[in-house]
């Protein structure tokens, strides 16, 4: 093989005390298709944000043909031909094709023969594009091509492309491979962030896999002849150790049902269809899958914030169907959110005040109940303080001042004294560490006890180590459900999430 | 090399650093016009303050100027709460002013004073009310941002004002004079010792009191500030955004209409031109001013009014034009905008360690 | 008959160029992004030093220089503090207004009554000699000729050149433009700028040509119709020509009224339909905006803070 076309040496970022890379070491080829694994959060997009000099690193070094660059700008690092295709794309919506490529590549050639570029372009790569089209008519398939063309017009050669197929419809995503195959023929370089398999074995030359901000492995893919079940476990580090006693409990009634429920989201993402799955009180259901495949507007139907199109809800022994269960709200459910910064709790407000926040109904009183009991919302809020070992000061401290741990010990403290016979947490241990993690689950599994629990993750060492049954999830639809206690069926979950049957 | 970055967590006193900074700037910008005039500073400023404190009656008119603004601050702080900007206070004002004055005219014009006064309250708040419903309604309903509709409307109803006193409701026996007859003595503010402080400065006071504690302990109150603070978290949670929409800004139309009426009953007794003077647009300097905290309303409110006094103050004993207190009000609120921003970041020195500004 | 409609028309188009102007500039701040409430007091301060300069100067020249450079300082004050400190943009152009109007009525007080230059009306050579449209559109001052030629220049260079897209760019999607190298502050900054020059540009018409003189209350609001305005003419410079003389005709009507004692419409209506309509197409954007996109830039009034 060559020399590499760009090297990294040593690479970390920190934000605030989070170590997002780590000590990265990489090196990329011309002509060859290099696929960056891992899971949400170990460090991809961050590492090829640096890159494509949209952050800047803490440490590490930068290596093109050998000499060492520095790129404090996206600009300055096209300059140095490395371009970044990001998951929200960065064109302007009111304006056409043409107007966003000329703003880019504008000074580089004469605002006349932008046109013919750009169809020159189109057509070497075939990327077929409309350039009067207004980004906002375009299919995403469509956006993404403008993206490709503002990166080969302006003579990008390592093209990184951030879970490219996340936003695409199935044809769609086949035209982007032809087009990928196309662009290594041409001898780019072509970085592919994802945590679809089906991508990297139809793809990628070369190999890295990411988790918690260091590279586990970077080598060509023939190395190892690797199959899909040695990816999976290399990417989720098949190393679940149990370290949560997990107590036997007694399965009740069934607290929640779902019959043939479909719906649009409305949080971005494919829609769920005709989902069922029934949830009984001492369980723990999990319901996963990679982020993306309809699981946030299912959530966010069962808890009653959007309303579902099709299909039936039963809880706790009523049946509604999918429009009367959205207009019903569904004050029975306690919910913690996956976006615990911004949905979950309210960061310039005391742990206290964001009591309140789901149990207003637990705090009226005088004047008809148009008053706010404060006192009994420090006392909750203390309560929980003690009883979750809540690192802060004292209830007054704001939310916004605590640890994600902490905080989402907070919320979670909150909707436990909902006393709810139905329990979702949602992401519930996403970016947090390995102490916080355990706590949470030890309250989930507690949990259950007393209530049904939906959980809903993408984090498979998760869902083995707290779920009684386990939905997958793919593509909007549920493909299966299997026992968790039935190891040979379990070992096909990471399958499953690729969308792989077999 | 310096950089700049945004605090993740503001600074405890915030409010209060941003505030005083105001005042600081403010002063110093003050001590440069007077230097430019050939006036001494400190010989200016000290006659501001004479005319504010050399006597009671210099005082009381400090708290006169101050109890529409109050008011307006009031109405302002009252829709800022929940994020939402109510630039019509002026207009609400006009439209308490119109209501209160066509009350006491015409509705109930042999009245009792203990009937009549109540009447007129509820009328002009009423007033304010309706007039900040329809923007609040095309907002819930329609999105229109409601910056634009409210200040847009503010001119509709001076204009309309304007209509009734040179016009249908001119005073017969007036000569001419733009402006009503004068309302009933019924109808007339109880002042206080002689000076010209009406029972609408309590009042104000009172209704400070009563937003704060509405906010802090009332279940609607909470329900406001989170959607103000986090629209996401109000979502999720279940709040109706919109229906809160239309009360906090009925609630803060209302407290603006009050403005009018203690103008017109307190200050005026009719209705003429010295009614819509940028009191609904002073309110959004108090209520910022006070980091809309209700309580804090009365002080910011104050001292606007002060600044007011002082400049007129500065007009009769050193000749210079009574607008320097415009020109104070005006960088009172960038002086804010710079504490703001002093306090949301901090500055490092590179190689060196932080130095919170 | 005719000769009333040439006189109303006449009016109106005399009475629309300061919103014209002031509107025009308005457009090329929003555009980049950034909503600035200060026009009413960039007029005034505008109208302020045009006046205070021909007054000492006696130049037309100097003083419509010095009248529409005065508008662009007191800009940049806005321009600091949402730019650079990302104040709020709202409270920060209201502050604006509030300075503006201090700083005129304080610094006019001694030139109330006193006399400047005047620019008159300049009947241009063949083109006002042709019947009704030369009385009316080439019997103006040279204010009107600018605002006329403006109008165009600006649609094209906001619409037709790479400084027009890099602008919009700015106001559409900060972040989008930031990542295509453009300089998202310094073109924020400039744009303020010159709708601070077209503000200062707008008073100095008030105070050398429509009403020749200094009064504090010179303006008299057409700065905020100039900001109903931007918005009614759904932020097309074009358009803003058509808002403008809308405003224009309003005023005229309301003069002719007067006049001739005739009251066909009663002028507090006249006076509230600009605000009225505005409200009516503020309405109308926003109902139709559900459907697609609106045609207010999309960052207007987002400050960018660029990710480290």
């Amino acid at each position: 093989m060559s020399a590499p076309v760009i090297s990294l040496r040593g690479l970390s970022k920190r934000f605030g005390p989070v170590w997002a890379n780590r000590e990265v070491d990489l090196d990329l080829y011309s002509g060859r298709v290099h696929a960056l694994l891992g899971e949400n959060g170990a460090g991809k997009s961050t590492l090829m944000s640096i890159l494509a000099g949209r952050y800047s690193a803490d440490n590490g070094t930068v290596i093109r043909h050998g000499r060492e660059v520095s790129f404090n700008s996206p600009a300055k690092a096209l300059d140095h031909g490395v371009g970044m295709v990001y998951q929200r794309f960065m064109l302007i919506e009111s304006m056409t094709v043409a107007e966003n490529l000329a703003l880019t590549v504008g000074k580089k050639y004469g605002r006349q023969d932008v046109d013919h570029e750009i169809r020159q372009t189109a057509e070497q790569y075939g990327l077929a594009v409309d350039p009067e089209k207004r980004i906002f008519e375009l299919s995403m398939g469509e956006r993404q091509r403008v993206e490709i063309i503002k990166l080969l017009m302006l003579d990008a050669e390592v093209l990184i492309f951030d879970e490219p197929t996340s936003v695409l419809t199935p044809p769609e995503v086949d035209a982007l491979f032809v087009v990928i195959d196309r662009l290594r023929s041409e001898g780019k370089t072509i970085v592919l962030i994802t945590h679809k398999l089906e991508e990297v074995l139809k793809l990628a030359d070369d190999i890295s896999i990411m988790r918690r901000g260091r590279l586990v492995i970077s080598e060509p893919i023939e190395a190892r002849q690797m199959s899909r079940q040695q990816l999976a476990r290399l990417m989720v580090g098949r190393d679940v150790v149990l370290r949560v006693d997990k107590k036997e409990v007694a399965v009740g009634e069934t607290v929640l049902a779902l019959q043939g429920f479909s719906g649009d989201s409305h949080v971005g993402g494919p829609a769920f269809t005709d989902v069922t799955f029934e949830i009984k009180k001492g369980e723990i259901f999990s319901i996963i899958g990679v982020a993306g495949n309809g699981q946030a507007g299912l959530v966010s139907a069962i808890a009653g914030l959007t309303r579902a199109e099709a299909g039936t809800i039963t809880f706790a022994g009523t049946t509604y169907t999918a429009r009367e269960w959205g207009m019903a709200g569904a004050r029975e459910i306690a919910y913690v959110p996956e976006d615990r910064y911004h949905s979950g709790s309210i960061a310039s407000m005391s742990i206290a005040d964001n009591f309140g926040l789901t149990r207003l109904q637990a705090y009226k009183t005088g004047f008809a109940g148009m008053l706010l009991d404060r006192e009994k919302m420090a006392a909750d809020g203390s309560r929980a303080i003690r009883e979750h070992n809540i690192v802060v000061e004292s209830g007054e401290d704001r939310a916004g001042t605590l640890s994600g741990g902490n905080l989402q010990k907070v919320i979670l403290a909150r909707e436990l004294t909902r006393n709810a016979k139905l329990f979702i947490a949602e992401q519930p241990t996403q970016g947090l560490d390995i102490s916080a993690t355990e706590d949470i689950w030890r309250v989930l599994l507690e949990c259950r006890e007393k209530a049904g629990v939906l959980l809903v993750t993408g984090d498979l060492k998760e869902v083995l180590s707290l779920s009684d049954r386990i939905g997958v999830i793919f593509n909007g639809r549920l493909l299966e459900v299997i026992d968790a206690h039935d190891s040979d069926q379990v070992d096909r979950v990471g399958l499953l999430m690729a969308g792989v049957r077999s | 090399m310096i950089r700049v970055e945004k605090r993740k967590e503001p600074l405890r006193y915030q409010g209060a650093v941003a505030a005083s900074s105001a005042v600081v700037i403010a002063f110093l910008v003050g001590c440069v016009i007077f230097a430019g005039l050939g006036v001494h500073p400190l010989t200016a400023y000290l006659a501001m303050g004479k005319g504010v404190f050399s006597s009671v009656d210099a005082f009381s008119e400090v708290l006169v100027k101050a109890t529409p603004l109050i008011f307006t601050g009031l109405a302002v702080a009252t829709a800022a709460s929940m994020m939402l900007w109510n630039i019509g206070a002026e207009g609400q004002l006009v439209w308490g002013g119109i209501c209160a004055a066509g009350t006491a005219l015409f509705l109930f014009p042999g009245m009792d004073a203990w009937l009549v006064i109540p009447l007129v309250l509820a009328a002009s708040a009423l007033g304010g009310l309706v007039w900040s419903l329809i923007p609040a309604l095309l907002k819930a309903k329609l999105k229109v941002n409601e910056i634009l509709t409210t200040l847009l409307l503010n001119y509709v109803a001076i204009i309309y004002m304007e209509h009734l006193f040179y016009g249908p409701w001119r005073d017969p026996a007036g000569f001419g004079f733009p402006g009503t007859a004068q309302i009933p003595e019924a109808a007339h503010l109880v002042r206080f010792a002689g000076t010209r402080i009406s029972l609408g400065f309590p009042l104000a006071l009172l209704c400070a009191v009563f937003l704060f504690y509405l906010l802090k302990k009332s279940i609607w109150g909470y329900q406001v500030l989170v959607i103000g603070k986090e629209q996401r978290a109000a979502r999720y949670a279940g709040f109706n955004v919109n229906g809160k929409i239309l009360t906090v800004m009925a609630l803060s139309g209302a407290f603006a209409g009050m403005a009018g009426m203690v103008e017109v009953c307190g200050i005026h007794y009719r209705l003429q031109t010295g009614l819509a003077v940028g009191y609904g647009y002073d309110g959004i300097i108090v209520a910022w001013l006070a980091g809309l905290n209700p309580l804090a309303v009365p002080i910011t409110a104050i001292l606007l009014g002060a600044l007011f006094v002082g400049g007129e103050q500065l007009q009769s004993v050193l000749g210079l034009p009574s607008s320097i207190s415009l020109i104070l009000e005006g960088a009172l609120l960038f002086g804010l905008f710079a504490g703001q921003a002093l306090g949301g970041y901090t500055v490092t020195i590179s190689g060196r360690s932080k130095v919170a500004s | 008959m005719i000769e009333d409609l040439i006189f109303i028309t006449q009016i109106s188009i005399k009475s629309s160029v300061a919103v014209l102007l002031a509107t025009v500039g308005g457009i090329i701040t929003e555009r980049s992004g950034v909503l600035n409430l200060g026009i009413e007091g960039m007029m005034l301060v505008g109208a302020l030093a045009g006046f205070a300069a021909g007054h000492f100067t006696q130049s037309p020249m100097i003083a419509v220089a010095a009248g529409t450079l005065a508008g662009g300082l007191l800009s940049l004050v806005h321009a600091f503090f949402t730019i650079a400190l990302r104040s709020n943009q709202v409270l920060s152009g209201l502050a604006l207004t509030i300075l503006g109007t201090g700083l005129a009525n304080f610094l006019g007080r001694p030139l109330i009554g006193q006399t400047g230059v005047r620019i008159r009306q300049l009947p241009i050579p063949l083109l006002s000699d042709i019947p009704v449209i030369g009385e009316v559109f080439f019997n103006q001052s040279p204010f009107a000729y600018a605002a006329y030629l403006l109008v165009p220049l600006v649609w094209f260079a906001l619409f037709r050149t790479r400084t027009g897209l890099v602008l919009r760019a700015v106001g559409e999607d900060a972040r989008s433009a930031d990542a295509a190298g453009v300089n998202v502050e310094l073109t924020r900054a400039l744009s303020v700028f010159v709708g601070g020059l077209f503000a200062g540009l707008a008073g100095t018409y008030l105070s050398l040509s429509y009403t020749p003189g200094w009064k504090e209350t010179m303006t008299g609001g057409q700065g905020w119709i100039a900001i109903a305005m931007i918005i009614f003419c759904t932020w097309n410079p074009l358009l803003a020509f058509f808002g403008a003389l809308l405003f224009g005709g309003l005023t005229a009507l309301q003069f002719f009224f007067q006049a001739t004692s005739m009251d066909l419409i009663p002028s507090y209506i006249l006076k509230m339909l600009p605000y009225l309509l505005t409200i009516g197409v503020l309405v109308l954007v926003s109902a139709s905006s559900r459907h697609r996109k609106s045609a207010s830039p999309a960052d207007l009034g987002v400050p960018f803070y660029r990710e480290l």
